[in-house]
């Protein structure tokens, strides 16, 4: 293999030529379960992700709820309004407590 | 200005955020009507069912972790098909926002930091740095398999489809590296592509791999993926490849090279992308950790789910995958309690290849409890019984077991 690479390199190169590129993704649907604390997670959590993010998380306690917010705003530079921790902790416990489905998105 | 801002076209107030979410919602809810079809990933506790689509760009079916930014993974059926993983149905992985137009004519790669000369390069400059060469190499996510951990941890969810091998065709980066020349001091060489993140102060995602492995004759600078130009949503117009090593340090939509002189204090090197340095258990708190590097091997069977049937006193055939990870695959067992049967290897193409494995029991004489595949490469690495745990699930490489019901 080593010699045909070495062959190969002997030889004029074949042409490689770059076409523009672009793609138009999906639309995200933004789709969260009814409950308190919704309207907290949609202002805080979905600028940067979809909700599948936090959906697809297996349970955890309240504490890594509020853990979690916090270290998208420490490591992240999330701008999440602090006072909306607690009730984005609760509506994600409630959440997950249900079981619900994983969402679509 | 920060990306976010720009999005929005305004400061990142609350408001915007709100503003921009509601427009979202009100959009298209086209994918999620297209999203009928569902898989379970059999993640232990739920929630485990994801959407099927092939609604994604230059896409085939593939399972939707996250729409954005776009987390696909690979159903593990696409692997029962050969060695190659179609770019269709490669999986897909952004931290951040994924760009979604490359003007070739005007993308540049900077070649800086401890080097002789600073240059900008063009892709045409980049073809022309030296011999094309083609490397058939596996592209892991250092987190394929986390939602099977157990007990689970946070991050995404991924079953074991984060994963899938190509014919990638590029430059050596050295190659590259030579045009600017390193200098004396060169420790590491960090990449950072076109994806920013959204909000000022944010890591970008960057990585660095040590100087002696970009020198290495198989690590590129590729533009091509399994013979077509590299898909916008797996790095066009040109990604790193490592062969042996995680997908983290591919960095995709390459713009940036730089070579340093210390070590990386970068976050996505210093702080994230680390296992433990010694095994640890889950009660373990404080550890030393190293950053995660190259992949250890792993084996799957692919003719058969768990739980699936087969044929009560008939010869039975089993086929899959396996792969080294940083060296040649060397054997592949199946294995069950307390007993191993040598299974064949199929054609070699490659140390960082997947090669395929197939064995046959002469006769099924009961359900076939728990059964796995085990491979070993040319090092002595081979897969262990129980998990290697770490709180961030990276580099699952325990026996995947599997229950067949005799019938
Ligand atoms: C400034 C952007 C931003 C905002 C706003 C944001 N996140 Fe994140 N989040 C991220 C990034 C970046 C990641 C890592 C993504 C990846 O690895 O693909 C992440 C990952 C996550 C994860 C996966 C687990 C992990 O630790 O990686 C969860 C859960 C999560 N975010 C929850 C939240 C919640 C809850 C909020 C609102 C309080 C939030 N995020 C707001 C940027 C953000």
């Amino acid at each position: 293999m080593l010699l045909a690479l070495l062959l190969a390199g002997c030889e004029s190169q074949p042409q490689v030529t770059f076409a523009d590129a672009s793609i138009t993704p999906p639309d995200d649907p933004i789709e969260l379960p009814e409950g308190p604390g919704r309207d907290a997670v949609l202002e805080n959590c979905t600028a940067c992700h979809s909700p599948s993010t936090m959906l697809q998380q297996p349970r955890v306690s309240r504490e890594k709820w509020e853990s979690i917010a916090n270290k998208m705003i420490e490591v992240y530079k999330a701008p999440v309004d602090e006072a909306a921790i607690p009730a984005i902790a609760d509506y994600m416990v409630a959440v997950q407590a249900r079981g619900e489905p994983q969402q679509p998105n | 200005m920060s990306k976010l801002e720009q999005h929005t076209g305004t400061r990142l107030t609350r408001r915007a955020l709100i503003a921009g979410a509601g427009g979202a919602a009100l959009a298209a809810p086209v994918l999620a009507q297209e999203l009928g079809r569902m898989i379970d990933l059999g993640l232990p506790g739920g929630p485990s069912l994801r959407p099927l689509t092939p609604a994604f760009p230059g896409k085939g079916e593939m399972i939707v972790q996250r729409i954005r930014p776009p987390l696909l993974e690979t159903p593990m059926e696409v692997f029962s098909q050969g060695t190659i993983t179609p770019n269709d149905r490669m999986f897909v992985r952004w931290n951040w926002d994924m760009p979604t137009a490359v003007n070739a004519a005007e993308h540049r790669v900077a070649v800086g930091g401890a080097v002789k000369q600073p240059v900008s390069l063009t892709l045409d400059d980049i073809a022309a740095a030296g011999e094309h060469v083609e490397v058939v190499a596996i592209n892991q996510c250092a987190g394929n398999g986390r939602g099977l951990s157990n007990p689970r941890v946070t991050g995404t969810q991924w079953g074991n489809g984060a994963m899938g091998c190509a014919k990638w065709t590029g430059v050596r980066l050295k190659d590259v590296l030579a045009k600017a020349g390193v200098a004396g001091g060169a420790t590491r060489v960090r990449f950072a592509g076109l994806d920013v993140p959204l909000t000022d102060g944010a890591p970008q995602f960057i990585k660095s791999i040590p100087l002696d492995i970009a020198m290495r004759d198989d690590v590129l600078v590729a533009w091509a993926m399994n013979g077509e130009a590299l898909p916008l949503m797996h790095g066009f117009p040109l990604r790193i490849v490592v062969p042996g090593w995680f997908s983290t340090y591919w960095v995709k939509m390459l713009s940036t090279i730089e070579v340093l002189t210390g070590a990386d204090d970068s976050y996505y090197v210093a702080k994230s992308y680390r296992i433990p340095a010694a095994p640890i258990t889950p009660d373990d708190k404080d550890f030393p950790t190293v950053e995660i590097t190259t992949m250890p091997p792993r084996a799957f069977i692919t003719s058969h789910a768990d739980g699936a049937a087969v044929a009560l006193g008939k010869p039975l055939v089993l086929e899959g995958i396996g792969m080294g990870g940083d060296a040649a695959l060397e054997r592949v067992d199946l294995v069950g309690d307390g007993w191993a049967i040598p299974c064949e290897l199929g054609p070699d193409e490659g140390p960082y290849a997947f090669r395929r494995w197939q064995v046959t029991l002469p006769q099924v004489a009961g359900n076939l409890e728990k059964i796995g595949v085990r491979a070993a490469n040319v090092t002595g690495a081979v897969q262990p019984d129980a998990l290697n745990w770490n709180p961030s699930g990276y580099a699952r490489n325990v026996i995947e077991r599997i229950t067949l019901v005799a019938q």
